[in-house]
């Protein structure tokens, strides 16, 4: 465990002690946040989420969270400060997703139909409900996709790096990438074309996702199973379009719905979050 | 698909025997809150007439005609921010209320005009937007959102569907597009590339669902049309002038004060000697026979040759241009082969050396309109 991961246990443990929580393990560590498993009284398991205080990051992340209450994205229960001699963190704790994540799963190879059926159905729930709060993910890609349950409903979480439309964008113009993972970001994100990021971003990382759900390939990679992260993101960032084997399969698998999400224009894809669920309820 | 009238000086009597237009921008240049609100009394009882109130603030800082005595119309306005939203969210409240005072059921945004129309300025006009829908639903009043598009920037091979991605995001239930061009009023658009650009912008927004109707049109429209757009609008003036900065500066009815009328065979206006020129040659469309106000001037130069036929001129146009829409709706009226049919009859005026009064009135244009065309429909948004 790094020095870091060790002082925020340190924190996470003082925090536990404060709350009468029983102190489980650490279950998930990034740069910002290390995420522990903790029990309350009940025997219910949640997550305690500790991030460094004062960060933009943490408090967009805190923010949007907050504001959300959908079945799909991950269910807030309470948010704190914690100060040490030294240091100030936030925390929070959260509902504590059993189920593991969609890339866990996708070790065991693609999905079937009905699994990504609900997958799909339950990403753009949740996109439709962010959409409505002005938020936009920026970040979906299977890492970010949890289960509650083994059998349970897909959660999607870490927003990190959610951007709330009605605040500025805390992404410099001369930046040469926006934020997000490049393997799962839409052209505008990897362009950093902020005037183009809306809910119609959040999309096209749906999309990327079922198809490397279904397929195990990018739908922008020229061929199945071919090239490269680098030149896929090339690809993607060059707005070439999805891949021909990609508009074959997804018309020989009845999910034409996912080249219009795929469009490397925003104003190509679906135009609004009850368009794309409208579609997924009829043709998958 | 529909077409309204674009209102000029005193021009709403044009239309009163035009099925074909379905309504009427308001212009408050040409009239005061008076005169406005006795054409919506006029037209009270024409349930499926539509008046759409365009608050023309393109040049605010340009106090023309009336729109100084107008109430929404800014009074700080030669040293307010307008890059500030707060500052156009008190316009868009003083909007609506005239709006609605008025019993207008459906405003186009306030939009000015830039020298460049960068992202964040279309990013800007959508979130302005945003606000005058929230104050207009309040009222029962539709909003359509008004989009200058400056036709040298979608030339750009990118600019369309940028400028389209932002622009679909609106709260509004359309888009009223101004294409602005550079070229002088009385020329037709006649650079592929913008043309082009301006078509794949109008598709782009028709596949994404969003209805647009096109202000300020005239002639081109059949290449407007061939993109998808829904609704379009014109003007007595714009049998011979268009969206351009000068108009702005002008005083209104500088260009209009020949008679003109317009030929689909050519599709190009001819001043009185170049319609008998063409006449005696019996090359006038069959749609321009067949155009009753067309009828008229033709009448009326066998009696009375020294008469003056400059209304009827403005009622042939708008009268063609409402019959032409309706025919390429209907497929009666195929554009790319009458195009063809059109260059090919300027090519034999000029062979038969028929020279119009105008130096620039040669058919040019027909080239770079079917060049549009094809290409757009070989690439497509």
């Amino acid at each position: 465990m790094s020095h870091d991961a060790t002082t925020f246990e340190v924190v996470a443990r003082e925090i536990c002690v404060a709350r009468k929580l029983a102190f489980g393990s650490l279950v998930g560590s990034g740069a910002f946040k290390h995420t522990f498993q903790v029990t309350k009284g009940d025997g219910v398991q949640l997550a305690l989420k500790v991030y460094k205080a004062d960060s933009e990051r943490t408090a967009r992340e805190v923010s949007a969270i907050t504001r959300c209450n959908h079945e799909n994205i991950a269910k807030f229960h309470e948010l704190g400060n914690w100060t040490t001699a030294a240091t100030s963190y936030t925390f929070s704790i959260e509902e504590f997703l059993a189920g593991g994540t969609l890339s866990g799963r996708l070790t065991a190879g693609a999905l079937d139909a009905t699994a990504l059926a609900n997958l799909a159905r339950s990403l753009a729930a949740a996109v439709e409900h962010m959409a409505g709060l002005n938020l936009v993910h920026r970040d979906i890609k299977p890492d970010n996709i949890m289960f509650r349950t083994a059998a349970g409903p897909l959660v999607l979480v870490d927003f990190g790096i959610v951007r709330d439309l009605k605040e500025s964008s805390m992404t410099q113009t001369w930046a040469m990438r926006g934020p997000g993972s490049p393997y799962f970001a839409a052209p505008e994100q990897l362009n950093n074309d902020k005037d183009l990021i809306d809910w119609r971003t959040d999309q096209f990382g749906l999309g990327v996702v079922v198809t490397i759900a279904a397929t195990g390939s990018h739908p922008y990679a020229s061929a199945l199973g071919g090239n490269d992260p680098m030149t896929v993101i090339d690809r993607v960032a060059n707005r070439v379009g999805p891949a021909s084997w990609f508009t074959d399969w997804a018309k020989g698998a009845r999910m034409t719905w996912l080249v219009r999400a795929l469009s490397p224009w925003p104003v190509s894809r679906f135009t609004k979050p009850a368009d794309l669920l409208a579609v997924l309820a009829g043709e998958i | 698909m529909s077409v309204y009238h674009q209102m000029g000086n005193d021009s709403f009597n044009l239309i009163g025997d035009m099925p074909s237009y379905v309504g009427a921008i308001l212009s408050p240049v040409n009239d005061d809150m008076d005169a406005v609100a006795a054409i919506v009394r006029k037209t009270a009882l024409r349930t499926s007439f539509e008046l759409i109130f365009d608050p023309q603030l393109y040049f605010p800082r340009s106090q023309r005609g009336q729109l100084g005595t107008w109430n929404y119309f800014p009074k700080d306005v030669d040293t307010a921010d307008v890059t500030s939203e707060s500052w156009w969210h008190g316009v868009n409240d003083e909007l609506i209320r005239t709006v609605a005072a008025l019993g207008i059921s459906k405003v186009c945004s306030p939009a000015c005009f830039a020298d460049t129309m960068p992202d964040d300025r279309y990013t800007f006009d959508v979130e302005c937007t945003r606000q005058l829908c929230d104050s207009a639903s309040k009222n029962s009043i539709h909003v359509l959102q008004t989009a200058i598009v400056r036709l040298p920037e979608v030339a750009q091979a990118d600019r369309p569907m940028r400028i389209a991605s932002i622009l679909s995001r609106t709260a509004a239930s359309g888009l009223y597009v101004v294409f602005h061009g550079e070229g002088r009023p009385r020329d037709a658009l006649a650079d592929t590339e913008q043309l082009k650009g301006a078509m794949r912008l109008l598709a782009a927004l028709k596949e994404a669902g969003i209805p647009v109707l096109v202000g300020f049109a005239g002639p081109e429209i059949v290449l407007w049309k061939a993109a998808g757009a829904a609704d379009f609008a014109t003007g007595k003036f714009f049998n011979v002038r268009r969206f351009t900065r000068s108009r702005f500066d002008e005083e209104e009815g500088g260009g209009g004060q020949l008679p003109y009328w317009f030929e689909e065979a050519l599709m190009t206006y001819l001043r009185d000697s170049d319609l008998d020129r063409v006449s005696r040659r019996n090359d006038l469309s069959l749609a321009s026979l067949a155009n009753p106000f067309g009828q008229k001037i033709l009448e009326q130069k066998k009696q009375n040759p020294k008469a003056a036929w400059i209304k009827l001129g403005w009622r042939q146009y708008m009268h063609w241009f409402g019959d032409a829409e309706a025919r390429i709706q209907a497929g009666t009226l195929d554009i790319e082969s009458h195009l063809i049919k059109a260059e090919q009859q300027w090519v034999a005026l000029d062979e038969a050396k028929v020279l119009m009064e105008e130096v620039r009135n040669n058919g040019a244009w027909v080239r770079a309109w079917r060049r549009a065309l094809v290409e757009y429909k070989k690439t497509g948004p």
